[in-house]
């Protein structure tokens, strides 16, 4: 695409020339702007309210006396546990897939054997299988593996379900890399490790921080996992002690407001870092 | 976006294969080893796990015991894992009517190269990193009929349309609610993709459009719209799929109520296994969600001729 | 990427449709549906096998309890129902870790936020990650466990340390024996649902407290005529505050031998005449709009913490809940969650005295008695049976029965049900603990709960079979759905 892309601007020297502004779609982003950004302004308000004013005034309403109090309460109700938890889990699962994913996209594509393509193809059929069919059997597994109630419970399903999207996405950008160079290698009398190392690995930088976005996100907002393969405080993820926080009788929405908020941070830190990646990613060009 | 990506790696393809033969450097299958054993570990070898499960009677206490086809036969009589099809058939339509507008139009708006462009898609794409869960919380605070946006919008709120402020308490809101917030969340997802497809669409398109004076109304029908044909595919696959297996925002917004009416597949798989505790039933539901989902996406691979239409792109 | 469950199937198509065309080319030439085609069934095989390791695997697991020395070392774990109650279960643990017991083995307290407490003790009773002592509402809630061998007889811990039986009244203890056995040691208090009431709406408005059915449905249309919204609240949402208006209909009506039997397997007694005239009450009620508009109460959750400050601001004048309410509006809007004391705007409510509290009016008519109570009886601690450190379990239930817990209890509004509170009583709450201690100590008939009382696997039909009536007012829907049930277990 970047090719042929470059080849359009070529032509037309710079696309704002010749592309008028689309006022009409302008428009409906901008309402739908308004509407994705009500609620972030709730949040973010209400995090800085106390409860009574949250309750009373709406969630709308301009706030009239703000407080950090509700962050300095989600730190002591437990929540930087609950977000070591989840930085532990995200930074294993990404260990995991780091570590498994590249050797398999390699030989994807660079070995034509029949077992590799089988093993191409059970991936394929991977990424149609929802986690909501499996969860009952893998509780079973965990279960009788004994590691029911421990980060590992959590961390393996994740990574495993990270797996088929990475071998594509890293397959891609694999892909990429021209015969040329593989043929170079190959005259030079690398083994296939050396040309793993040499050359696929530099050159499929990219789509490997797009692999690294993507499981980092899965494993971060994981929800289903935690819930069911997990239970006392002590390994609490974030997204679980939010779903508790809110399901504890007497609810605290300014606290919640503030842990969403703080959930958030890392990532959307990680977001502006590597949006470009991101972005390239959910495209489906695979990074470069 | 694809079909462009395509003919240039086509190409590359072709001479790579032409060109091919060097067997030095190739890695062996035993590469593949250790992703596919870990990955089958815990996605495959469930699969057959379930299915046994589901010939099986098991509280989470005793051990599973065999009934046969029993809890077959049991869900296929129970008016609310029947019903709950058509519920979920009912959330994906929804959403795949409502964020396909919602994402065409601001994905074909941020392919632009306007200046502002970057920081709105960046604030758009908040929700994107958010979990399911935390999106759930803050709309359940935010809908809270007397504390929350019904009372403080009671002009907006007030009327039939919306139940008059009770959300949660007439199917139809409720199911408005569900599509509403899978809308907010994931819109900006499918825009993202929709903004990749509209950048693929070559500009010489557009020149020779204006040059027979074609608007920009004509442009994006005849142009923008076609073009995006196996961008939109795409997006509604995900959309199916990832609709079939709705499951956080049910569990913290509605929790299948009122009655069973927002009692989604995946939903009533968790309410089976992890609160009625009858696993059995719960492991019929789950097998009959997995070959859903295959059968949905193979149907629509089919259905959408993917490679048909690669073929017709070839011209361009 | 999207976050959570939804997701993962999303992303990997979008890149199926994007990838395949590369994929496809290079390595087979097939059409895109056959490749899939193909990966079925390669998959059906791999489903095929997973299924066999399965099997053979189940044959040697059994439902065996985890063994004693599987257990983790030099610690107890303590497992609580999640709420704004937990700060004496905290201070229970502080104080047994302070002893020379808890020096060795240290007690650990974990929660379990209410709506799910009772799944998750569940999931993990059969696991390692099982609770030494945990939570429970006795009866029908720790039945499963005891069949299944996972409870702990608490007889030989009377034997040596007698006062752990006698210290509490005798029909509190019997509410968690089964057969000649004692599994459970009190450990909150004693939860009647009582009718609260924001008191100086109704004298503002000029309504007096219910006593009679009647005088309930006059109650309800003055309140509306004054332009109350909801003359009732009531957390539709959560469902089971629901059931509390038929667990009381059907005792004032139908007097309790009708449940009595019912948990005895009698299916009949749901289609009785009696039972119908109870839903006829209930639907009347509806009706009349008591709970707001028709199903308004579905978008209404009690565990959300949402009813308590519609009785605080005058949106709704009663509340029919249980007595740990008072609690949870003496919490509502303080700065943190389990603050004490709490400082926010439910507590300046409590302390004007704004807050009041009635038993539930009494059915002219009915076979119930008029002090019949529906509720929690108790909170229990049980003990797994293998727990690795019996006398350090011991050494931490003592506590539950020492003037000090009381004290604490009765200080967040628990009534505790040791034989000497009475005379602990005193403070703030004086008021409202002696109020509830009489009407405890005068029931006729206490029926426990009956999402407790009948076994886990029935909660969630019960559930919804209330909330169904609610908003369908089914009768025979209703009938059959409680029909269904299979008390036995």
């Amino acid at each position: 695409m970047s090719a042929l892309r470059a080849t359009a601007l070529r032509i037309a020297p710079r696309p704002t020339t010749t592309r008028r502004p689309n006022y009409v779609a302008g428009l409906f982003a901008l309402i739908w702007l308004a509407i994705v950004l009500a609620p972030v302004y709730v949040l973010v308000k209400g995090s800085l309210q106390n409860q009574e004013e949250y309750t009373t005034s709406g969630p709308l309403s301009l706030p009239s006396h703000l407080t950090t109090e509700n962050y300095h309460l989600v730190f002591q109700d437990g929540f930087l546990k609950f977000f070591l938890n989840t930085a532990i889990i995200t930074v294993s699962v990404v260990a995991i897939v780091v570590l498994l994913v590249p050797p398999v996209a390699f030989a994807i594509v660079r070995n034509r054997s029949r077992t590799v393509t089988i093993v191409f193809r059970i991936l394929l059929l991977g990424l149609a299988v929802p986690i909501q069919a499996v969860i009952v059997p893998i509780f079973y597994l965990i279960l009788k593996a004994g590691f029911y109630d421990t980060l590992p419970a959590v961390i393996l399903p994740t990574a495993a379900f990270s797996i088929p999207l990475s071998t594509i996405v890293l397959t891609g950008s694999m892909r990429d890399i021209t015969s040329d160079m593989y043929e170079a290698m190959a005259l030079d009398g690398a083994s296939s490790w050396r040309t793993f190392r040499n050359l696929v690995l530099p050159l499929s930088r990219g789509g490997l921080a797009t692999v690294i976005i993507f499981s980092a996100l899965q494993a971060w907002n994981g929800f289903l996992f935690p819930l069911i393969l997990t239970q006392s405080s002590g390994v609490r993820v974030f997204t679980l002690g939010l779903f508790d926080f809110n399901t504890a009788n007497s609810v605290d929405a300014p606290a919640i407001c503030a842990a969403v908020v703080l959930s958030i941070i890392p990532i959307l830190l990680v977001y502006l870092f590597a949006r470009r990646a991101l972005i390239r990613g959910l495209m489906g060009v695979g990074g470069k | 976006m694809a079909t462009t990506t395509l003919m240039v790696r086509r190409r590359l393809l072709t001479r790579s294969r032409s060109s091919g033969g060097v067997k030095i450097g190739r890695p062996s299958f035993l590469w593949s080893l250790p992703a596919i054993t870990f990955f089958a570990l815990f996605a495959i070898v469930p699969l057959g796990v379930v299915a046994w499960l589901s010939l099986t009677s098991w509280d989470g206490i005793a051990s599973p015991h065999w009934v046969g086809t029993a809890n077959w036969s049991a869900m296929f009589s129970d008016p609310v894992f029947l019903k709950s099809f058509r519920i979920t058939a009912l959330l994906v339509g929804l959403g795949i009517v409502t964020q396909t507008p919602l994402s065409l139009l601001p994905g074909v708006w941020a392919a632009g190269y306007q200046r502002n462009r970057a920081i709105l898609s960046a604030i758009y794409f908040i929700p994107l990193l958010m979990s399911a869960a935390a999106i759930s919380i803050v709309w359940l605070s935010l809908l809270n009929p007397y504390f929350g946006l019904p009372r403080e919008l009671h002009g907006v709120f007030g009327g039939g349309l919306f139940n008059g402020g009770f959300l949660f308490s007439s199917p139809a809101t409720a199911i408005g609610v569900l599509t509403f917030v899978g809308m907010w969340q994931w819109s900006p997802f499918h825009t993202l993709i929709y903004q990749g497809g509209a950048r693929a669409i070559p500009e010489v398109l557009y020149q020779a459009a204006a040059i027979d004076g074609a608007g920009r109304f004509r442009q994006f029908f005849h142009i923008t719209l076609p073009q995006l044909r196996n961008t939109m595919i795409t997006s509604i696959v995900l959309m199916l799929v990832g609709g079939l297996t709705t499951f956080d925002s049910i569990l913290i917004l509605t929790q299948g109520q009122p009655g069973t009416s927002t009692e989604a597949t995946s939903y009533y798989m968790y309410v089976k296994a992890f609160q009625s505790f009858q696993f059995g039933e719960a492991s019929v539901i789950a097998v009959v969600l997995a070959v859903f989902t295959t059968l949905v996406s193979l149907i629509v691979v089919r259905l959408s001729g993917w490679d048909k239409m690669r073929s017709t792109q070839e011209g361009i | 990427m999207p976050s959570g469950v939804a997701s993962p199937p999303r992303i990997r198509l979008s890149t199926i449709v994007s990838k395949t065309f590369g994929e496809e080319e290079s390595l087979t030439m097939m059409s895109s549906h056959r490749w899939l085609r193909r990966g079925a069934v390669t998959g059906a095989v791999a489903v095929a096998a997973g299924a066999a390791l399965a099997v053979g695997g189940a044959g040697a697991s059994g439902a065996k309890a985890t063994a004693s020395s599987s257990r983790p070392a030099n610690q107890i774990q303590i497992l609580a129902y999640g709420d704004a109650q937990n700060t004496v279960e905290k201070w229970a643990v502080q104080q047994y870790n302070n002893t020379a017991e808890g020096h060795k083995v240290k007690a650990i307290l974990n929660t379990i936020p209410g709506a799910n407490y009772q799944s998750k003790l569940q999931t993990i009773m059969s696991t390692s990650a099982a609770p030494d002592v945990f939570f429970n509402w006795g009866g029908g809630s720790i039945v499963q466990f005891q069949k299944a061998g996972l409870l702990m007889p608490l007889n030989s811990f009377f034997k040596q340390d007698p006062a752990l039986k006698s210290s509490f009244l005798p029909s509190i203890m019997n509410a968690a024996k089964i057969g000649s056995n004692y599994y459970g040691i009190p450990m909150r208090g004693t939860q009647p649902v009582v009718l609260f009431y924001n008191k100086a709406l109704l004298s503002q408005d000029g309504v007096p407290v219910p006593a009679t059915w009647s005088q309930l449905l006059s109650d309800v249309s003055a309140l509306k005529s004054k332009g109350v919204q909801v003359p009732i609240a009531l957390g539709g949402g959560d469902q089971w505050p629901t059931l509390m208006w038929f667990e009381y209909l059907y005792d004032r009506i139908a007097g309790p031998n009708l449940v009595t039997n019912a948990l005895n397997g009698s299916k009949s007694v749901w289609g009785t005449a009696d039972s119908k005239k109870a839903l006829g009450y209930i639907a009347q009620l509806i009706k009349a709009g008591a709970f707001g508009p028709d199903k308004s109460w579905d978008s209404v959750k009690f565990t959300a913490g949402q009813t308590a400050p519609m009785l605080i601001n005058g949106i709704a004048a009663f509340e029919l809940m249980g007595s740990w309410d008072y609690s949870t509006i003496s919490s509502q809007g303080s700065t943190a969650t389990g603050t004490a004391p709490p400082n926010g705007p439910g507590a300046a409510f409590v302390k004007a005295g704004k807050l009041g509290w009635a038993a539930f009016p009494s059915v002219p008519g009915g076979k119930g008695n008029n002090s019949d109570l529906a509720g929690n009886t108790e909170n229990y601690y049980s003990v797994l049976a293998t727990t690795r450190y019996p006398q350090a379990v011991a050494d931490f239930l003592k506590i539950m029965y020492s003037p000090a817990f009381a004290k604490q209890e009765l200080a967040i509004g628990n009534l505790t049900t040791t034989t000497n509170t009475p005379s602990l009583i005193s403070g703030a709450d004086a008021t409202w603990l002696k109020w509830q201690y009489n009407l405890v100590n005068h029931a006729a008939h206490f029926q426990l709960s009956w999402d407790q009382a009948y076994p886990q696997t029935d909660t969630n039909a019960i559930h919804t079979a209330v909330a169904n009536y609610f908003d369908s007012l089914s009768v025979s829907q209703f009938v059959s759905a409680m029909e269904g049930l299979k008390p036995a277990g």
